[in-house]
């Protein structure tokens, strides 16, 4: 890649990518290295950048960087949460101490997300944080349209219950 | 629409990828179903929640990574770039001595001043004396260079100087010093003109940086910054006059 179109279409999407592998990872410097390979890798497969959007390729790219790296180190633990995410949640909310703890808000917020299996994790930021189309994130994930709906639902759901966020609603308007 | 089909639709309703044909209808059953509305209203309150959520953005080291990588990958690419400008600039009307000065030897030095700019930037290494005083700066290149480089006092036009490091240009060890600009880091390069070759005051873009270079009695200058082009030529005349 001619070093002025990695700096037009890569570079701008540096914050994204990052705020995307930091959510992923949950660490600082693992995202950081996610983020450097998927650079590199976005140099070397320039070439498979069919469309506009940059943004939801690079989110590709560092997706892939991530599970390679996660599966290179045979991260037993969170391979297992990549491939059945679906039922191995606890389904438990945060407990009182927990929420005691973290009394700001946005702390909660973050541990409930944080909490959530990956799989459920990425769509709800790419959704809700980069605001990214379910057709956007179908592309990223590599999954059917209505499954990215499906899990938005789900991990949705599951915030609401952690975040007991059924509550009297007075509380959240 | 009854309630199962609206629950089935909800998160599609609320992030805008329902058909017009389908909103309508989720929309008006809600306005007369008060559970429904409250699952509305719960998720609406979530969606808030989780996008006040921290947005990392990615730190200057990695962006400083990110670029001096997509460098090395193709410096190759800049030098066929550079040396075709140089044709250019043959074929304007330049004599022939610019052909051979500005083919290899000033794309390498432009090239060199902004990896050194990065790495400086890359490794938190900008300074080896921190000061804004510049006459603690000056004289502590005493004994490490074998010339004393000028060290301005900018900060009455908005330049304050930071400090300065020995660094290397062409294997020489140089003067570096650092002013700034809000944000911006401008790093100096001065060392004495030991040659000839010289495209005085052109603005270069390389990286997304603004490289000047300039020669000032018998001094070389090559000022650094991702300022942009007219701050960084302000910044070098404001310096040239002092």
């Amino acid at each position: 890649m001619p070093v002025r179109v990695f700096e037009e279409t890569v570079l701008p999407h540096l914050d994204a990518a990052f705020n995307y592998a930091r959510w992923l990872t949950r660490n600082d410097s693992e995202a950081e290295d996610v983020v450097q390979e998927a650079c590199v890798r976005a140099m070397r497969f320039y070439s498979s950048l069919r469309d506009d959007d940059a943004r939801a390729w690079l989110f590709a790219i560092v997706r892939n960087t991530w599970y390679s790296r996660v599966s290179r180190r045979a991260n037993l633990a969170e391979a297992a949460s990549l491939n059945d995410a679906q039922d191995e949640w606890p389904d438990h909310a945060l407990d009182p101490e927990e929420q005691l703890l973290q009394q700001h808000t946005v702390a909660i917020v973050r541990a409930a997300l944080e909490q959530l299996p990956v799989d459920f994790r990425e769509v709800i930021v790419l959704r809700e944080i980069e605001g990214l189309s379910y057709k956007e994130i179908a592309a990223v994930v590599r999954v059917p349209i209505g499954t990215v709906m499906s899990r938005l639902a789900r991990a949705r759901e599951r915030l609401l219950t952690v975040l007991k966020l059924q509550a009297p609603m007075e509380t959240l308007r | 629409m009854n309630c199962e089909l609206v629950e089935r639709d909800l998160d599609a309703y609320l992030d805008r990828e329902l058909d017009a044909e389908s909103s309508t209808a989720v929309r008006e059953h809600v306005s007369n179903c008060a559970a429904c509305g409250r699952q509305i209203a719960q998720r609406e309150a979530l969606g808030k929640l989780v996008r006040g959520a921290p947005y990392y953005a990615a730190p200057n080291r990695l962006r400083a990574r990110a670029l001096g990588q997509s460098t090395r990958s193709s410096s190759g690419r800049r030098v066929v770039t550079w040396a075709a400008a140089a044709v250019l600039v043959l074929s304007v009307g330049a004599g022939m001595s610019l052909l051979r000065t500005a083919s290899t030897p000033q794309a390498t030095i432009v090239d060199e001043v902004v990896s050194n700019h990065v790495r400086s930037l890359m490794v938190d290494h900008l300074f080896d004396v921190q000061s804004t005083d510049r006459h603690t700066v000056k004289p502590w290149f005493l004994g490490k260079l074998d010339f004393s480089p000028p060290v301005a006092d900018l900060s009455a036009v908005g330049f304050p100087l930071l400090g300065g490091r020995v660094d290397y240009l062409r294997g020489q060890p140089v003067a570096a010093l650092v002013y700034q600009r809000q944000k911006h880091t401008i790093n100096v390069f001065v060392s004495p003109e030991r040659d000839d070759v010289s495209a005085s005051g052109v603005t270069r873009a390389i990286r997304g940086f603004n490289v000047r270079h300039w020669v000032d009695e018998g001094m070389s200058f090559w000022a650094v910054s991702d300022l942009n082009e007219t701050e960084l030529i302000q910044f070098c005349r404001a310096l040239e006059t002092s």
